[in-house]
């Protein structure tokens, strides 16, 4: 059974410089024989943002009918979880955060609950990867993001040693990932290490 | 006394009448009771789209996105004192709020890029803005990443950061009125931002008033 990747492209801007980042990482994973590949972008799929109504502490799933219907089933399924989000103003994008917040069926499920969010002979199993770019420089620019998806992997069991980072800072106008002096082979070596990891974990 | 304070809360909660929408209440009757004039937005009852990335504004100034933020945000830009709410959710505000924040990218890009908006020195001192927050978890560290985006926004509407009024761990607390401290805090900060401004109004006096307020006299 090849490894199940399943990439968000997050970004309102299509083929923007992190979804390009996100490219080049599925292509390096792609060139192995042993992974299968499904991206979403969050810009043709309806995901609401989370009501804040508490009811999948006692329901164990969402009340809203939308397509996280759907990308639930899929975020259990997959071996490896991708994130691409760009930042704005400090922050992941409205749209990445709306699905972020949508994981609290899962949080529900795993703390509140007390379930199983995947059976347990998953987890320590499941790799997540946040990839993401930002206009600014600032040494900080990232960290709060890292924060929410941090939460986002953890309550989807993917534990924190298992996740894996491609940031890049100072690239803002459309494209301009392109013309980044390392960014296209860090995404290359993170898939490969991405795959590696998989391959390790499921041993 | 506060009279001519104008004073806009505007809560990013899904959840209306939430911990973090009465905290903001709480802070705002207060601002009202100071003598303020005083609003309250729900973005939750808006129609409007999250920033697209387009990156046009960078060019011209103006955004593509003709909704009801325009208007709001030029509301807020004739406000003294701009109080925004918004729970934490995943280590971060709400989506709506981010949606309403990043549409300010086309005042961004006339602050930075274009150079067409300045605000002095004066003005920034003038105009304060307050970030109100609640989370269910009582991790130390949970309004962190909110922080640098309040930082952001304020600057670029020419607001000083002047204050939190901020409650972690309601889920033990069971509720925003359960919480110790948290709701007379907010009221006490309400009604000192609108004297703190109206003094700033009339003159110099303001500095001995936020200096007192800082133990120094």
């Amino acid at each position: 059974m090849p490894y199940k990747v399943l990439a968000f492209a997050t970004s309102p801007r299509r083929h923007g410089n992190s979804e390009t980042l996100l490219d080049w990482v599925l292509a390096s994973m792609g060139e192995e024989p042993d992974v299968a590949i499904e991206k979403v972008a969050l810009d043709e799929v309806t995901v609401n943002p989370c009501r804040g109504c508490n009811a999948c502490e006692v329901l164990n799933m969402c009340v809203q009918r939308d397509d996280m219907d759907m990308l639930h089933d899929k975020i259990v399924e997959a071996d490896c979880v991708i994130f691409a989000s760009p930042i704005y103003c400090m922050g992941i994008c409205a749209e990445g955060k709306a699905l972020v917040d949508r994981a609290q069926v899962f949080r529900s499920r795993k703390y509140v609950l007390k379930l199983p969010v995947v059976s347990p002979e998953r987890i320590g199993k499941r790799l997540g990867i946040f990839i993401s770019t930002a206009g600014q420089n600032w040494d900080i620019v990232f960290d709060g993001a890292k924060m929410s998806i941090k939460c986002f992997f953890h309550v989807t069991e993917i534990k924190d040693r298992d996740i894996l980072y491609l940031l890049v800072r100072g690239v803002d106008k459309a494209g301009e990932v392109e013309t980044h002096p390392t960014a296209r082979e860090d995404a290359r070596t993170t898939g490969k290490a991405a795959v590696g990891r998989l391959r390790e974990m499921n041993r | 006394m506060g009279q001519g304070v104008k004073v806009l809360g505007i809560s990013g909660s899904p959840h209306r009448h939430g911990n973090t929408e009465t905290l903001l209440d709480a802070f705002l009757d207060s601002a009202r009771e100071a003598g303020g004039e005083v609003d309250k937005v729900v973005l939750k009852t808006m129609e409007y789209a999250p920033c697209q990335g387009c990156n046009t504004c960078h060019k011209d100034g103006v955004c593509i996105i003709e909704d009801e933020l325009i208007p709001l945000f030029d509301r807020i830009l004739s406000m003294d004192a701009l109080a925004l709410a918004s729970p934490i959710y995943t280590m971060g505000i709400t989506a709506e709020m981010k949606g309403f924040l990043d549409r300010a990218q086309y005042l961004w890009a006339r602050k930075y890029i274009l150079k067409t908006q300045y605000f002095t020195r004066e003005h920034i001192r003038r105009h304060k803005g307050v970030f109100i927050s609640t989370a269910g978890t009582g991790w130390e560290n949970v309004f962190s990443s909110a922080f640098p985006i309040m930082t952001a926004f304020f600057d670029i509407m020419g607001f000083e950061y002047y204050d939190n009024v901020i409650a972690n761990d309601m889920d033990r607390y069971k509720g925003i009125r359960n919480h110790p401290t948290a709701l007379l805090e907010a009221r006490e900060k309400g009604g000192k931002v609108v004297r703190v401004i109206s003094e700033l109004k009339k003159g110099d006096s303001g500095e001995r008033i936020q200096e007192r307020g800082r133990g120094a006299i």
